[in-house]
């Protein structure tokens, strides 16, 4: 209980106090699981609107496997990922280990599968009568789609949270790929990790409060940046 | 929708910064790293070369895998066997020891296997195994481990396996934290051991201590650029001749963790 | 301008029980049609079918304008809409939900503008016009669906049980909106209906379909 008081009362001082290196590392998680979900978002969206609007042949099966893919140990991935951008691996060439870039990537990974499945069960729970609709109006196969995947934005929400749920805290592969370099690859995960093994219990407990602060932030804003359009459903019910 | 994707843009364009200034990379250990070292000489460095040091801490054996795999510039690590070994194979050169400090067998405060007194680690690890007391190992490759190993292999023990045998593969701090709450041994370095033992309300005790045999010497070295052809060798050495010199070593010499315990003894050649 | 449908022979459905079963029949531009038969008779997979949402299983469509026959394409589609009974109303404003049809085909902000007032105004949801459509009542969604698709001035009309499960005074609403058009003659209309009086209230001529055949009442 001791730490628990103690590491909150820390966590105040350490955000009031604005230090640098905390705001540094603060940033830089916020840019490397940002940049993780924008790219998955980017390509998941599309990715899953097209699993659930195209019949293809396999097609539960893809599915399937993306849904196992959602649950991919991030230490695996890491391992992965280190073997592939290693210097004596085939991506050597291209400078990417120990770089946020790399963390990028790994967090990328985890995110997508998550992203097109839960997109890919938004759009597929929209009700088929929009589909119709919105062909009965003039809309062309793309039009259609796209007035689909629109129906389905809370749902797409849903992912895009999910998704960021998962890289923010995650810790495993950032820290095969990134290292926790101090200065250049050190995030607030990596950095609860390292304190917590130093044996710094208010100070990891501090951060992990102040990552957990982050994460409700963050989410409320991605909840906003939906609302307005919505909003009026529960303000003007008749 | 418009909405969301804009948003992700600008936290995507947040990413788009550079990364630039010299910089080498120092593949090491954890308990070096957590020992306040770098944080303590590096700015040192640094300050008179102009040369960033970004330091990749992780278990001994990991950090030699990274350096024989042309991930880092130059290795700062304690495992003198598998670093000559490297060196041997064509991986690394220039090694120097640099400094060292010791381990120590730690046990419960009221020492049941009855150690203190002992005189050598390997007599200390054969009473241990006797006694039936639990014995936790960091089971990870490390340095240390890699030290515990040596011993047991001395004594003519084989522990794996044993029941009183923990191997728990997982840093220092946390093996000495799992050693108390199971009333066991362990070997751990003196580092450690200082900056934790009051932090962790660790209710144990140093039980042997001075044995030749527990000596961890560190040693620096650069990655082959022969091997590698991308790794920065000029400012590794650099970092290297650095320090071995006088003042590198001076700078070790001079550092204390926040206790104000000495931790590492300089000693290169 | 009205268009014309000349269906031949149409089947839907496997050989053993097919939904309908060889209609055939010619409907003249700018005329209203009501068709009637009990739920599940098939009048809704003849309107899916005139609305080219689903494809007879045998049999042929011929829409014409005038005399030439229209190829079956993209611009016919955008000529012809239908009204369905679960609307399928977009989870959005009254507004948008109407400037749909007219933006979808690239229309000018301006003329999306004026027309979207209009046909929100023909259907008395001016006042509504801000809301969210779904949180509109069953009746002022059936209006809300006349009107996204009288937006798009149709040249057929395809209307599936428009005034089923509403009350008189939205009906009333819904029916004079369909009279307009009758009266404009802009537009061909076929709508589906259980209701003899509403059938003669609206139509020009009444079908009927029977034992999965349309016939002329």
């Amino acid at each position: 209980m001791d730490y628990i008081a103690t590491g909150f009362s820390h966590a105040l001082k350490l955000i009031l106090r604005l230090d640098p290196e905390l705001l540094g590392i603060i940033f830089l998680s916020i840019k490397v699981s940002g940049a993780a979900l924008a790219v998955s978002a980017l390509i998941g969206i599309p990715a899953g609107a097209f699993l659930s609007l195209k019949k293809f042949p396999m097609r539960s099966a893809a599915v399937s496997l993306l849904n196992t893919f959602m649950g991919l140990p991030p230490v695996v991935v890491g391992l992965f990922l280190y073997l592939l951008l290693s210097r004596s691996g085939p991506l050597g060439f291209m400078s990417l280990l120990y770089t946020p870039y790399a963390m990028m990537i790994a967090q990328t990974v985890l995110a997508l599968p998550i992203v097109v499945s839960l997109s890919y069960a938004a759009v597929s729970s929209v009700n088929p009568v929009i589909r119709m609709a919105a062909r009965t109006l003039g809309a062309n196969d793309y039009q259609t789609a796209v007035t689909i995947i629109k129906e389905a934005r809370m749902g797409i929400m849903a992912a895009v949270i999910a998704a960021f749920g998962r890289v923010i805290a995650e810790v495993g592969a950032i820290l095969i790929v990134g290292g926790n370099i101090a200065g250049l690859t050190r995030v607030m995960t990596t950095a609860i990790a390292m304190e917590t093994d130093k044996g710094n219990f208010e100070l990891a407990l501090a951060l992990g409060i102040i990552l957990l602060s982050l994460s409700l932030l963050i989410n409320a804003a991605l909840h906003l940046v939906q609302k307005p359009k919505d909003a009026r459903v529960e303000m003007e019910g008749d | 929708m418009a909405r969301l994707i804009v948003a992700i843009m600008i936290v995507a364009c947040m990413t788009a910064s550079a990364f630039g200034a010299e910089r080498i990379r120092c593949a090491s250990t954890t308990s070096t790293q957590n020992s306040g070292l770098f944080d303590y000489i590096l700015p040192i460095f640094e300050k008179k070369t102009g040369i960033k040091v970004d330091v990749v801490a992780v278990g001994t054996g990991a950090a030699i895998e990274i350096g024989k795999r042309g991930d880092a510039d130059l290795l700062f690590v304690h495992a003198k066997e598998l670093e000559l070994k490297g060196v041997e194979d064509g991986f690394f050169v220039n090694r120097h020891d640099v400094m060292y400090n010791d381990f120590v067998v730690i046990g419960p405060s009221n020492d049941p296997a009855k150690i203190r007194g002992i005189k050598t680690a390997v007599d200390a690890f054969k009473k241990i195994a006797s006694s039936g007391s639990p014995f936790v190992s960091r089971g990870d490759k490390s340095g240390t481990h890699t030290k515990e190993l040596d011993i047991w292999k001395a004594a003519a023990i084989t522990p794996k396996g044993q029941a009183w045998y923990l191997e728990v593969g997982q840093g220092m701090a946390k093996t000495q934290r799992i050693a108390n709450e199971k009333r066991g041994y362990a070997l751990t370095d003196r580092g450690t051991w200082l900056a934790t033992v009051d932090k962790d309300k660790l209710d144990m005790k140093i039980v042997l201590e001075g044995d030749h045999a527990l000596f961890n010497q560190y040693g620096v070295m650069a990655v082959n650029p022969a091997k590698y052809k991308h790794v920065k060798f000029k400012e590794a050495m650099e970092f290297v001749n650095w320090i071995i010199s006088k003042e590198g070593q001076e700078a070790i010499g001079a550092f204390k963790d926040k206790n104000g315990n000495r931790l590492f003894y300089p000693n290169a050649k | 301008m009205p268009i014309g449908l000349r269906i031949s022979d149409i089947t839907r459905g496997y050989n053993s029980s097919p939904v309908i079963d060889n209609c055939s029949y010619t409907f003249q531009a700018g005329s209203v049609y009501a068709i009637m038969g009990p739920n599940g008779c098939g009048k809704s997979t003849l309107l899916r079918i005139f609305g080219l949402l689903e494809s007879p299983s045998k049999g042929n469509l011929t829409y014409y304008s005038g005399n030439s026959e229209l190829a079956q394409d993209m611009k016919l589609r955008r000529m012809i809409t239908l009204l369905l009974p679960d609307i399928g109303l977009f989870n959005t404003t009254v507004l948008k939900n109407v400037e749909y049809g007219l933006k979808i085909r690239g229309y000018n902000k301006k003329r999306i503008h004026d027309a979207a007032q209009e046909a929100i105004e023909l259907v008395g949801l001016t006042h509504k016009m801000n809301q969210n459509a779904l949180l509109l009542s069953s009746g002022q969604k059936r209006r809300l669906g006349i009107a996204r698709a009288l937006v798009i001035k149709p040249s057929l009309l395809l209307l599936d049980e428009p005034t089923s499960a509403i009350d008189v005074e939205n009906t009333e609403i819904v029916e004079s909106a369909i009279l307009r058009i009758k009266q404009e003659r802009s537009s061909t209309i076929i709508l589906s209906t259980h209701e003899r009086a509403q059938a003669d209230r609206l139509a020009d001529r009444l079908l009927m379909v029977e034992n999965k055949r349309l016939v002329e009442v």
